[in-house]
């Protein structure tokens, strides 16, 4: 009987814990940034800055940028939206949840076709072009790109071999992944002979080496969108942050991860 | 008139169909196997074996789908024992999205087996014992008859387990239109497109067609052996 009283109590005793907000969770005034998964790197150099410089208390939850985007439609209480396509930055737009005026490009990037250290089919890095014997290179293997209808990354590389007019040969060979970071980590496994990722995650892996440059102008300007949200453009600590972002420092940390300035 | 599916959606169907028909039929003997082992066997080793089967419940799909990869991949350790001894590669075909399904389904199927094996009346075995069958017979025409209701729940669990599957798939073989991209990778992408809500949605109730379809063929099934087990109780013996 005593036993039994004295499981119950401390059952109740953990519900009690559980329930209680943990530490650090729920501060009032905290920045919360929705940034792509791409730029996690350069983001969190941003927030450090920022943080030592203007003691400006923020932290940023990375995902896709359509579940971010997702997210933010279902009210989540971002304050700032850094998308890695223009598509999901227009849709919130359109939807009304950022404020339009603080919408900025932020930063690029190109892309890059990889393949595991040590494993390039090719003496030194070059531009793909028309003529690359790309299936040669794959030697049976697959092509590890985002998936080229939905994912971003995938999207630019389909619109880059296509105007290459390599889309043909290569469309039954390729590896679609759910993000651009999952076709990395094919390459990286050395599990495909190639990808075609953003040239900021080629920068981000030390496992893979960048076979060929794919030409800029094969595929649309690959932008990367900043906004404040509507809840955002009312905080003093995420507008300071946007500046942060947008100043030659912030743009600083993300040339220095591979990503490319905007003209 | 628009047809019912379209093409993209009449495929990843299809596939779908295809991976968890065959991830569950690959999967039944082994799975009797360990759960015959699991149930009565006494061996040292025991509980790793119960927790090594299980690793699959605990662990996150993608970290499934990632061993996976390491192991089956074109250089991984089987990938090349596979390509070497039967010349074939599983890595991005519907062959490794039926083995992710399989793998991500195995404890479910185990634990239905098991469950029922465990019920199992001893006493009626040994009266088999003693009338004379071998192990073997009383085996086929005892245990495995008895523990019939825990296969299909197994076999229907699993099933179930591989229509859903998402995690281990895209990470092991990726999302692959026609080869393996199951209703939950076609329904995932969908979601990433703006707009692609109403798509999406479609994927959503054809999946929970297939659902329901699978539970009322099972529930028939069910059913019918009850009924055939009662007629044999029944039965003059």
């Amino acid at each position: 009987m005593i036993h039994r009283l004295r499981s119950r109590i401390s059952a109740g005793l953990l519900l009690m814990a559980l329930s209680c907000p943990g530490p650090g969770i729920a501060a009032q005034d905290r920045v919360l940034v929705f940034a792509a998964a791409s730029t996690r790197e350069a983001v969190e150099a941003v927030l450090e800055v920022g943080h030592r410089e203007q003691g400006i208390d923020a932290v940023a939850s990375f995902a896709s940028s359509a579940a971010l985007a997702r997210q933010i439609e279902s009210g989540a209480p971002a304050d700032l939206y850094l998308s890695a396509n223009i598509a999901w930055m227009d849709h919130v737009e359109a939807a009304g949840l950022i404020d339009p005026g603080s919408r900025q490009d932020l930063i690029g990037n190109g892309l890059v076709l990889i393949a595991p250290l040590g494993r390039s089919p090719l003496a030194a890095a070059k531009l793909l072009a028309a003529e690359s014997p790309i299936l040669d290179w794959l030697s049976g293997g697959r092509l590890a790109i985002g998936e080229p209808n939905s994912v971003p990354a995938g999207i630019y590389a389909r619109q880059a071999l296509n105007s290459l007019g390599l889309w043909k040969t290569v469309e039954d060979h390729l590896a679609p992944s759910g993000d651009v970071r999952a076709a990395l980590a094919l390459v990286e496994r050395d599990a495909v002979p190639l990808g075609i990722v953003y040239r900021s995650d080629a920068h981000a892996s030390r496992r893979i080496e960048v076979v060929a440059e794919v030409p800029r102008a094969s595929h649309a300007p690959i932008r990367y969108p900043i906004a404040l949200t509507r809840e955002g453009a009312g905080s003093r600590q995420a507008i300071s942050l946007m500046d942060l972002f947008l100043s030659p420092e912030g743009q600083a940390h993300f040339t220095s991860h591979g990503f490319v300035a905007v003209d | 008139m628009e047809p019912l599916l379209s093409e993209t959606e009449a495929t990843a169907l299809w596939v779908t169909l295809k991976v968890a028909f065959w991830s569950v039929t690959a999967s039944i003997l082994p799975a009797i196997a360990v759960a015959m082992a699991l149930a009565r066997g006494r061996f040292p080793g025991k509980s790793v074996l119960d927790g090594i089967i299980h690793l699959p419940l605990v662990l996150p799909p993608v970290v499934v789908g990632y061993l996976l990869l390491v192991l089956f991949s074109r250089n991984g350790p089987l990938g090349l024992w596979l390509k070497s001894t039967f010349d074939v590669s599983i890595a991005f075909s519907w062959q490794g999205a039926a083995l992710a399904s399989a793998v991500m389904a195995f404890p479910l199927i185990v634990r239905a087996i098991r469950l029922s094996l465990e019920a199992i009346d001893p006493g009626l075995e040994s009266a088999a014992r003693t009338l004379g069958a071998g192990r073997l017979r009383v085996l086929l025409t005892v245990t495995l008859p008895l523990s019939l209701p825990g296969l299909l729940a197994g076999t229907i669990l699993g099933f179930a387990r591989s229509l859903g599957e998402f995690g281990a798939t895209i990470t092991f073989v990726s999302n692959i239109p026609g080869e393996t991209q199951t209703l939950p990778l076609a329904l995932f992408s969908e979601a990433q497109i703006p707009g692609g809500e109403a798509a999406a949605v479609r994927l959503t109730l054809i999946s929970v067609a297939i659902a329901f379809i699978a539970l009322g063929a099972s529930e028939l099934l069910a059913r019918r052996m009850r009924a055939r087990i009662g007629l044999k109780e029944r039965g003059p013996s």
